[in-house]
């Protein structure tokens, strides 16, 4: 049975003329254990989908099963308890609470379980440990790296055992160093069985991944399986094989990384509906850079 | 876990004093309600206590009778409105009736007689001069601290008794008896200094401890007869005859006004509930308006509650990521604002305690305090916590979590 089962789902934001299509008609099996990196342009809605799995949103069309069981059209407070027991979320702005020391914005989590404070301080003592943050428990975020701070949200989402780990460009606000120690410490938790689903730009990433799942405009266009420690061939080609960027490229404002990824979907039967649709919704985005 | 929990009170309480000076402020207002709604009540309680204390000591079966008509309607409450403007006087008729039909009691005229009194420091102004009978000390359970009340024997004599404050002022002695002084071109020599009165707070009565006092007529000679009596004590032999009494006097000053009831006969107990009506009322108003801050204060509490929801959205955010249900956090902004609330009853209280024990020590007033004034305080706080906090905590609750992880 896989993990995250989606099918046709759609997000649109606004109204009338103003519509934005987030995502068009997506669907995507994860099995367990699978470690996914999801790439693709600013935009494209990488950030949507990992909100719509993570359940901190809902889809406006389609079918989301989690664990086989359908969690697309769930009450706020039941999609809390989801995410509270079975879903650990790492942004890109780390997200701890400043007014809280590393050890109690661990515990956050299980605050809202009703254990006892003793009970999840020792708990979250213990994760810190497995992050190897454990000399700086009673550290404020800031006081801490970044890469440290992103070690502490890491374990937060730990802290409940979820079966399902879902960072969004957990490395975007980190350099090379502290990206290592996370990324390491990621890869980490996935040989210990979790299933983790991670946004990145950085082709480099793609290392650690099992899977490589590229977006564009709200739909995924290509999904390839990766061995651990090698660079996917796509995101590669965007590495080493980049073409300047020609003159006709740079008056359509084309950048060469969104050349190399292949535009027409390879998984999915292209349907003419979703095709489209795509296409109003390339100008509304651009209206948007405009502005 | 469908109630507030300790964890809740314990984050808010940690939250109220890391914005210490902005959680004071907002509590002020809660702070100054409960504290007048509090001392206003307990300085209404007190007056009424004295009240009834003096009507005690002068005994309950005293009758008065006054010029004018107090009324009370049938709620117990005094319409003052119809009570103060109707106006009317006694007149020495009305003595000598009162002296026939009230059989066996003992009758106190008492008249305020005009004039400048010129003691040995100058004017005396502070006090009235009251013309009134020999009975006036045993019908008011009244003592004289030096020399004697001046007897029947005395109708002639220009002699004079002293409230006790009155010796102080005029002659700067605590015992200033066999000193003069002149009033309306006569001398009067002080024959006795009384005891202090029973303080009497708000009261309409002429303040006897302020007084000079001279026989009745004495006072009568001095103004040619026309000096009227605005009060006439009546103290009955017996006290269970009281009640027939107060009948006889009626029917007899009814005669004498030709049936026009502008006159009144109480005793003590209706003039109890009579002051009791007055006080409760003036109580009930300045309460009412002092809990007018209350409701000001509640409004300073669901803004800062808004305000800590907007400031905190993104952690709202957050919290909720990492699954909290909506109830969890309501709760967690409803402990703020209850804890904000509650905090300003306290210290409400707390300073209504002090400005009690101030007045005690400064003024006449004893006020007490009671319990249900606090209870009901600290009742009301809680319930501007919850009723202020619970629409800026529902929208706290209510949000979206990636929209409240954009912070706003």
């Amino acid at each position: 049975m896989p993990v995250i089962e989606i099918k046709d789902v759609s997000k649109l934001y606004g109204f009338g003329d103003a519509t934005t299509l987030a995502l068009d008609e997506v669907d995507l099996v994860i099995e367990e254990g699978e470690f996914v990196a999801i790439m693709g342009p600013s935009g494209c809605g990488k950030s949507t989908l990992m909100n719509l799995i993570g359940l901190l949103d809902r889809p406006t069309h389609g079918d989301y099963h989690l664990n086989g069981r359908k969690v697309s059209r769930l009450r706020p407070n039941h999609a809390a308890k989801i995410r509270r027991d079975t879903i650990g979320f790492i942004f890109q702005s780390f997200n701890l609470l400043p007014k809280l020391t590393a050890l109690e914005n661990v515990a956050l989590p299980l605050t809202y379980k009703n254990i006892s404070l003793t009970k999840r301080l020792k708990m979250a003592s213990n994760i810190l440990e497995r992050v190897g943050m454990k000399d700086r428990e009673y550290y404020l975020p800031s006081q801490l790296s970044g890469g440290q701070v992103q070690c502490a949200a890491i374990a937060r989402a730990l802290v409940n055992n979820p079966k399902l780990i879902i960072a969004d460009e957990p490395t975007g606000n980190l350099d090379s160093t502290g990206s290592r120690l996370v990324m390491e410490l990621l890869s980490e938790v996935h040989r210990m069985g979790n299933t983790i689903l991670f946004v990145t730009h950085n082709p480099e990433l793609t290392r650690y991944a099992t899977r490589v799942v590229y977006m564009h405009d709200g739909t995924i266009v290509q999904d390839e399986q990766t061995a651990i420690g090698q660079v996917a061939s796509t995101a590669k080609k965007a590495l080493y094989k980049t073409a300047p960027t020609s003159e006709e490229d740079d008056l359509a404002g084309v950048s060469a990384l969104m050349k190399a990824v292949p535009s027409t979907p390879s998984k999915r039967t292209s349907k003419p509906t979703a095709k489209k649709n795509r296409k109003p919704n390339k100008t509304t985005k651009k209206a948007k850079a405009k502005r | 876990m469908k109630t507030l929990s300790r964890g809740n009170f314990k984050a808010a309480w940690k939250s109220v004093r890391r914005n210490r000076g902005r959680s004071f402020l907002t509590m002020l207002g809660i702070i100054i309600g409960v504290a007048s709604v509090v001392s206003v009540v307990s300085i209404g309680e007190g007056v009424k206590r004295q009240v009834t204390m003096q009507i005690n000591h002068v005994g309950s079966d005293l009758i008065t009778v006054r010029a004018g008509q107090l009324s009370t309607s049938a709620n117990g409450r005094l319409s003052v409105l119809s009570g103060v403007h109707v106006s009317g006087s006694l007149s020495d008729k009305d003595l000598s009736s009162v002296r026939q039909t009230a059989t066996g009691a003992t009758v106190v005229p008492l008249a305020v007689v005009g004039g400048a009194v010129t003691g040995e420091h100058g004017a005396y102004q502070d006090g009235p001069v009251i013309a009134t009978s020999t009975n006036l000390p045993s019908v008011l359970n009244q003592s004289t601290a030096f020399g004697t009340f001046f007897t029947g024997d005395d109708d002639q004599n220009n002699v004079a008794v002293l409230g006790a404050q009155a010796a102080r002022r005029m002659f700067d002695e605590e015992v200033p008896l066999g000193h003069t002084f002149g009033f309306r071109g006569k001398e009067f020599m002080v024959r006795g200094v009384l005891n202090d009165f029973t303080t009497t707070p708000l009261s309409t009565d002429v303040d006897f401890n302020n007084a000079i006092y001279i026989p009745y007529a004495m006072g009568q000679q001095l103004t040619d007869n026309s000096t009227l009596p605005y009060e006439i004590l009546v103290k009955p032999a017996d006290a269970s005859k009281a009640d027939k009494t107060v009948d006889a006097i009626r029917s007899g000053l009814l005669k004498n006004h030709g049936d026009s009831s502008d006159f009144s006969v109480l005793k003590q107990s209706q003039t109890q509930a009579t002051t009791d009506g007055v006080l409760s009322l003036l109580t009930e108003l300045i309460a009412g308006a002092a809990a007018i801050s209350l409701l000001v204060g509640g409004i300073g509490i669901m803004n800062i509650t808004l305000v800590s929801v907007t400031e905190r959205m993104h952690e709202v955010g957050i919290r909720k990521a990492v699954g909290a249900t909506n109830r969890q956090i309501l709760n967690e902004f409803m402990a703020e604002a209850v804890v904000l609330s509650v905090g300003g009853g306290v210290i409400g209280i707390i300073i209504a305690g002090i400005i009690d024990v101030v007045l005690r020590l400064t003024t006449t007033l004893a006020p007490v305090m009671q319990w249900q004034a606090v209870v009901i305080a600290a009742g009301i706080s809680i319930l501007i916590g919850v009723v202020f906090g619970s629409a800026p905590a529902l929208k706290a609750a209510r949000k979206d979590p990636i929209t409240a992880l954009r912070g706003e």
